[in-house]
């Protein structure tokens, strides 16, 4: 019995040593040219990332993956992935980058290597149209029972606000929350909230109202990738030139875009 | 209501989409692990005993931690030990290492039942098979396999219906399966957001599907109930 | 010469010492009723004589041919073992019918499968199968269940059974017929039928070997009685020797106690 777990421990051990030796061999730049493709890990979240009626992913950020898969010489991959294994899956490396509207936290920088900011959002607060004229500054909040997406930057904005809150799955989740009543106000983005709440939307008796903070979006790559250079590179380029900008009009985000 | 009439055709197709991908997971693990079971159990019951220690303590492994887990490491384990992702980054990738986990989960929990079948068929029948000078190969045949499947049925039956709702899991490596499905109108999707009622819906397929597999099974059942 | 010869057969379990120098004939056409307390060893030495045990020593012949020799271990292949046991019919305490077949099928089943390994088998397998089919009527004719042939053992009673087993033990023409307690399982109403059909068989001239608890059925159908205790053979002789007059005290004890009952 010993023997077996000492050889099986040993075999492991081996392994991970031939798994590192052999990791350093490639950057990821040329991992992507070699295998043609950049594959990138989205979720459907628009207007960032979401599916046309063809079934083809566009958004602010998908095009701009295309623009910056193309600049590169390579085809790009849009995978969907669950938003809580994104650094599980770089570090797998079954995708080669997380593109999809992540605002740069403290935890997100310590577990990625992050592009400069691009594009600027904030926290709001959301609550039932009724009952919105009460709550309009950070003050009228106290007594609220607030949802919001646990290990989100707007459980941050809640805890620093030290508010009743109940952290859940997703955002869309603490939406859900709010319209069942079983919570009296969410926190969330305010990309998302513009377009998936209000008229139109399942959530049509809801609004946003106070913004919390102001964040911002980030391309996250793995530790030590050198896409992470070639991608500022990018965006400075196409800042310039005005192709970013042309394309932010295009989803309805150009107010929000930061100078590169 | 009518906002829900609305979306209906949108959500159902792509339930659809996602149920099929259920479907796929479903028969794949079936077609897998009811042969690779009985493979198992022969490992299991071997006379050999390092075959049947080193069987046993898989099985072990596999029965006593959960199916999530081990999704998640046969999918992410070869890029983030081996630094070589075997499945790709692609659906069918992970439609595979979803199919693979699956397989060799439900073949462990096969293989126990197939060693309960095995082992509740009498000693007597054994033998008399033997004494009527009948090999070793026509006794497991000819004698033993009927009343080992008459009497595995019903728990594998068990296992069968929730097989069906375990591949749910499945979406914990991305593989688009029909929850995921009904969980991408919650967060927007085709233009539709905040809708929580195709979630629900998805329960609707899962039902319908469970009780077309339950009335089948009970008719084989039924159809083997004329020895005992 | 004797059909059966068994000589100085001994057999363990572990550290109980089962079976402690067993050695016995049989004439062909001979009926012999083992009798003695449980635990005495005469079941463990029917299942040595089917090879459902490998004896520990001894020598079994039947008809001057050396089936098994403990110190031969070229005596003991599992392949031959199959052909050698062919020689011996069982009949189980427990009938241990196969559920999923009908009596007919039961006492067919064996003999088909063997009738696969004839050389001739593809070219005459109808007519193989026609003879099979007509010996198995024929035997369960025999054993008064015409009307039974296609039931399956859940719907028979457990005599009718055991006359199903004792069908499907002939069809393969066995030199010797065993039977190991073929009535104990029965209800007491029911052991008449069996032995009936078992004394039918012996008025017939088959050979046969009978562990019994029916002191009366041993005295009225054998032509040799042995009498087993703790593992040896203690007395030996025709009905009348053993039942009316037992020489050792042992013997006289159990049929004592036998005939209080």
């Amino acid at each position: 019995m010993k023997k077996i777990i000492t050889f099986l421990m040993s075999a492991i051990m081996v392994l991970s040593l031939v798994a590192c030796g052999s990791a350093k061999e490639q950057t990821d730049m040329e991992a992507v040219k070699e295998k043609g493709v950049l594959v990138v890990g989205i979720t459907d979240f628009a207007p960032m990332d979401y599916e046309d009626d063809n079934g083809e992913w566009i958004g602010f950020d998908a095009d701009m993956a295309k623009a910056f898969a193309k600049s590169l010489g390579v085809k790009v991959e849009f995978v969907e992935i669950d938003w809580d294994n994104k650094v599980m899956e770089l570090d797998g490396k079954t995708i080669d980058c997380v593109w999809n509207g992540m605002t740069l936290t403290d935890e997100v920088k310590s577990a990625m290597d992050c592009s400069n900011a691009y594009c600027n959002n904030a926290q709001v607060v959301v609550v039932n149209k009724d009952v919105a004229d009460k709550y309009k500054d950070v003050d009228s909040l106290s007594g609220l029972k607030f949802a919001v997406e646990a290990g989100s930057a707007g459980e941050k904005e809640v805890n620093a606000l030290e508010l009743e809150c109940t952290p859940v799955k997703a955002q869309s989740d603490a939406l859900l929350e709010v319209k069942s009543g079983t919570s009296d106000a969410a926190v969330i983005d305010l990309l998302m909230a513009g377009a998936m709440i209000g008229e139109g939307t399942g959530y049509a008796d809801l609004t946003y109202t106070v913004s919390l903070n102001s964040e911002e979006y980030g391309v996250g790559f793995r530790k030590g990738s050198d896409l992470v250079d070639a991608l500022n590179k990018f965006f400075a380029d196409s800042y310039k030139d005005g192709s970013m900008m042309k394309c932010a009009k295009q989803y309805g985000v150009q107010e929000s875009i930061i100078e590169q | 209501m009518e906002l829900m009439l609305e979306q209906f055709p949108i959500v159902v197709q792509s339930l659809n989409v996602g149920f099929l991908q259920t479907l796929k997971l479903f028969f794949a693990t079936l077609i897998g692990a009811v042969p690779l079971g009985l493979i198992i159990t022969f490992g299991s019951m071997s006379r050999f005993k390092p075959l049947s220690f080193i069987t046993k303590i898989i099985v072990w492994i596999v029965r006593g931690t959960p199916l999530m887990i081990q999704l998640l490491i046969f999918y992410y384990f070869p890029g983030l030990v081996l630094g070589k992702p075997i499945w790709g980054s692609g659906e069918t990738g992970r439609f595979f290492a979803a199919a693979v986990a699956f397989i060799f989960n439900y073949a462990c929990y096969f293989s126990e039942i197939y060693r309960g079948g095995i082992q509740s068929v009498p000693v007597g029948q054994e033998e008399a098979g033997l004494v009527l000078g009948m090999t070793k190969s026509q006794i497991f045949f000819k004698v033993k396999l009927l009343q080992m499947v008459k009497r595995i049925i019903p728990p594998m039956s068990n296992e069968i219906i929730t097989l069906v709702k375990d591949t749910s899991l499945a979406r914990i490596i991305a593989l688009q399966e029909i929850i995921w499905a009904g969980q991408a109108f919650l967060k927007g999707s085709q233009g539709i957001s905040g809708a929580i009622w195709p979630l629900f819906f998805t329960g609707v397929y899962y039902l319908i599907f469970s009780g077309i597999l339950t009335v089948l099974l009970g008719r084989l059942e039924k159809k083997l109930d004329y020895f005992r | 010469m004797a059909i059966l010869e068994v000589e100085h057969i001994h057999k363990s379990f572990g550290r109980t010492e089962v079976l402690k120098d067993v050695s016995f004939s049989l004439e062909k056409g001979q009926v012999v009723s083992i009798i003695g307390s449980s635990g005495s060893g005469k079941t463990t030495l029917l299942r040595c004589l089917n090879f459902l045990e490998h004896p520990d020593k001894g020598v079994i012949r039947v008809n001057g041919e050396t089936l098994f020799d403990a110190g031969d271990l070229t005596t003991q292949l599992e392949t031959q073992i199959r052909k050698k046991r062919l020689h011996f019919g069982l009949v189980f305490q427990s009938f241990n019918l196969f559920p999923q077949y009908t009596a007919l099928q039961n006492v067919m089943l064996a003999k088909e499968l063997l009738a696969e390994e004839l050389p001739d088998y593809k070219a005459r397998k109808k007519e193989i199968h026609r003879e099979i089919k007509e010996q198995a009527v024929s035997l369960l004719t025999q054993m008064g269940l015409e009307n039974r042939m296609n039931n399956y053992p859940h719907q028979l009673s457990g005599g009718q059974c055991q006359r199903v087993a004792i069908a499907r033990a002939l069809a393969l023409d066995p030199d010797i017929l065993c039977f190991d307690e073929p009535t104990s399982a029965l209800d007491p109403e029911l052991t008449g039928e069996v032995l009936k059909v078992i004394k039918e068989l012996a008025d017939n001239n088959h050979t046969m070997i009978i562990v019994t608890h029916e002191m009366s059925f041993a005295k009225e159908v054998s032509d040799q009685v042995v009498f087993m205790d703790d593992g040896y053979i203690l007395e030996q002789g025709t009905p009348s020797q053993v039942f009316d007059s037992p020489k050792e005290e042992r013997t006289k004890q159990f049929l004592k106690n036998y005939h209080s009952k």
